[in-house]
């Protein structure tokens, strides 16, 4: 883990990309879907049969913002053609990538939530917790807690949310694992106070594929003054 | 930890910028110490006259024999520097430095401070402000702020970052009669801060509640970690200020975004196990119910109604806030069934259907919260019935048809009725350690609101209100569960929050 965030600075990298994002998170102790980086048309395809149908394929680098607004995101591939041209498109658009990235496809059943770090001047890391999926921002429903979490700590921010009801049974599907959340959720306040080269983290979604919390995409963002003093020295 | 004992128990002032001016700091300051009945001696500055209000004046510190443990210094800022130096002369240790202009005003002001605060820390002197209101001790009858108020003693001690909102809770304080006991305005924080007052308070036996008004901490780690450490002692009330400021910090994530200092801070407080108000008039409210009562030990709320609608209100400011209303136990039922009418509620809430009877009121509280089925009891409309009564002979007396004389008779009567429901709740109170809430069927300006009886620790609050009595109730919950959950494997909790991981789901 220490060497993908301390290559990204190396780098002079701002952020990591969807593919080590996910690698340092899942490492942290956070569930993520099945990935790979595809780095030819054959690679995803053999990726995509590996997972089975349907995966999904997206553009990854570290430099890549607005992912689906650029067309790098293909959702829902049914098929090996599918992939195939999927593949064609993301590469075509002559854009430097690190490769593509296949994933498997979590139907989940609509509950998304969201998990972040972020830092606050005053009291350093910070996790959040929230309604996750497209109405993040506009509901803010989200709560925080100052790293290092108890377990405790994590339990209450849970509570705190107003539409925590979606963690019970609901409309046929399970309750959510309370204790992966809770761990997830100590496992991000760990990583801001293990990695001072940390500096946000974004997981949204966080989907959960029966009773199990599994992030689909995350984001971690590095200290720019950090890399900064990495490129000077 | 800074030991603060001689700041607010001196045995000696000194208050340097003394004068009669009435409308200046060096007034304020001096006739509210004089006035308030502080014990020990008092000692004006100023370069001029030879009396101050009567007492002996000295030119400077220096000329004042015997030692001096506090000073008030008001003069302006240009001089305080050598009212600082000849307190290091003088080897006085504690300055409330009420003179502004200071960091507040800009580069000038914040060069002047900061030459202030370098010199008081090398000489080990603590200074409370500057641009401070001043502090106030009632245990040793300190009032030295600007404002001449006079709460009685108590043990809400406040912290406040703005002078004129602590100012404005003593007042009320003053009001409803509740108890304070310290107060220190923290000003521009140069030397001593919010932190250090709280890590002084959290081991202070006179306080037993802390109110806070927080604008901004300079040190947010060590403050949470006082926090927490006084929290296990005594609860903690805060208001943290600025609500709606955006975080002036430049997000790159959606998570940072939302974070915004404001989010944060309370997220601190909260697990640090701080209570939070939204007001100045929330805060006060919430500690002094804090200070009067016990804690609830859990969520389960009996409630007595003299009418229904008010047991519906009640019941539903409950529920909104997790609060449960669990049915009577037997026991309660069968007791109660005896003493009501057949049409009687038959439930939680228990509903008196109007009943205007003493002997009732005393059954139906005593059977309520000695029932192991309730942590805790509300009791509408029981207390300030007497006084419903009192306004109908009033209308009689004024159509003619009662004397004076026999008004005064009953209003003494039911003072008397409502003293004894009153002790009787404290003792209840002492006896089964849950609290009780009365509200009050008519409360009037002047009227008592706190309530003590001599001997006990504890004391009635009159509440105007079901939902400012479940409001308070449900505040005095969420600490005792904060406390519960940490006293029981907080440790535990603790320790395993960066063990055992779970398996990693993530596949090359």
């Amino acid at each position: 883990m220490k060497n993908i965030v301390q290559g990204a600075i190396a780098n002079g990298q701002k952020a990591l990309s969807e593919y080590d994002s996910k690698r340092v998170i899942a490492m942290a102790g956070v569930p993520v879907s099945r990935n790979a980086l595809a780095r030819s048309r054959d690679e995803a395809v053999a990726f995509a049969r590996d997972f089975g149908y349907p995966v999904v394929l997206k553009g990854c680098s570290d430099i890549l913002t607005h992912k689906t607004e650029m067309g790098m995101v293909k959702l829902k591939l049914k098929n090996d053609d599918e992939v195939a041209a999927a593949y064609d498109e993301i590469t075509g658009k002559g854009i430097t990538l690190d490769g593509v990235l296949v994933q498997e496809w979590i139907e989940g059943d609509k509950r998304e939530f969201v998990v972040g770090l972020t830092r606050d001047p005053q009291f350093g890391p910070c996790v959040m917790f929230g309604l996750g999926g497209i109405f993040t921002e506009a509901l803010k429903d989200v709560s925080f807690r100052v790293a290092p979490l108890s377990t405790l700590d994590a339990e209450e921010m849970i509570d705190e949310i107003r539409t925590k009801k979606l963690l019970g049974e609901f409309r046929g599907s399970p309750a959510v694992d309370r204790d992966g959340l809770v761990k997830a959720l100590v496992a991000i306040g760990n990583l801001g106070v293990e990695y001072d080269e940390i500096a946000e983290i974004d997981i949204n979604p966080l989907i959960i594929d029966g009773s199990r919390p599994v992030a689909v995409d995350a984001l971690v963002i590095l200290r720019r003054e950090t890399a900064a003093d990495e490129k000077s020295a | 930890m800074k030991n603060l004992t001689a700041l607010f128990y001196p045995e000696s002032i000194a208050v340097v910028g003394a004068t009669e001016n009435t409308l200046k700091w060096g007034s304020y300051i001096l006739t509210n110490i004089l006035d308030g009945g502080y014990r020990g001696k008092v000692h004006p500055v100023t370069v001029r006259g030879d009396t101050v209000y009567g007492r002996k004046a000295y030119r400077t510190l220096r000329d004042i024999e015997g030692a001096v443990d506090l000073v008030f210094i008001t003069t302006p800022a240009d001089t305080v520097m050598e009212v600082m130096r000849d307190c290091a002369a003088k080897h006085i240790a504690n300055v409330v430095l009420i003179t502004s202009g200071f960091s507040e005003t800009g580069e000038k002001g914040e060069a002047l401070e900061e030459n202030v605060n370098a010199f008081a820390r090398e000489h080990h002197i603590r200074v409370v402000g500057p641009n401070t209101m001043g502090i106030v001790n009632t245990a040793s009858s300190l009032y030295a702020t600007g404002s001449h108020v006079r709460p009685r003693k108590g043990g809400i001690s406040i912290i406040t970052q703005s002078g004129n909102v602590g100012n404005q809770i003593m007042e009320w304080a003053e009001q409803e009669s509740i108890g304070i006991g310290k107060f220190v305005g923290s000003g521009n924080e140069g030397v001593l801060s919010c932190e250090d007052y709280l890590e002084y308070l959290a081991d202070d036996e006179d306080t037993s509640v802390v109110l806070m008004y927080i604008e901004g901490v300079d040190n947010g780690r060590r403050f949470r970690e006082i926090a927490e450490y006084t929290t296990r002692k005594k609860p903690v009330i805060a208001l943290k200020a600025g609500r709606t400021a955006v975080g002036s910090k430049a997000a790159q994530s959606h998570t940072g975004a939302m974070a915004g200092s404001h989010k944060t801070y309370e997220s601190v407080l909260k697990q640090s196990g701080v209570i939070l108000a939204h007001t100045p008039t929330e805060l006060l409210t919430i500690s002094s119910a804090f200070d009067s009562m016990p804690l609830p030990k859990g969520k389960r709320v009996g409630v007595v109604t003299l009418g229904g609608g008010w047991g519906v209100i009640t019941a539903d400011e409950c529920e909104e806030r997790g609060l449960e209303l669990p049915p009577l136990p037997r026991d309660v039922y069968e007791r109660l069934d005896a003493l009501l009418p057949p049409f009687w509620s038959r439930g939680n809430p228990v509903d008196l259907v109007g009943q205007p009877d003493i002997d009732l009121f005393f059954a139906a509280t005593d059977a309520m919260v000695a029932s192991d089925a309730f942590d805790a009891v509300i009791l509408l409309g029981m207390a300030g019935s007497g006084k419903f009564v009192t306004r109908i002979f009033e209308a009689r007396q004024r159509l003619g048809f009662a004397k004076e004389k026999e008004i005064d008779e009953f209003k003494k009567i039911f003072a008397d009725r409502q003293s004894k429901f009153l002790d009787n709740i404290v003792d209840l109170m002492e006896k089964y350690r849950k609290p009780v809430y009365p509200v009050a069927l008519i409360s009037s300006p002047g009227d008592e609101i706190v309530h003590g009886k001599k001997g006990s620790a504890y004391s009635v609050i009159l509440y105007s209100s079901p939902e400012e009595a479940v409001f308070c109730l449900d505040k005095q919950y969420e600490y005792s569960r904060y406390l519960r959950k940490r006293s029981v494997g907080y440790e535990e909790h603790c320790a395993g929050s960066d063990s055992k991981r779970p398996e990693s789901a993530f596949r090359i």
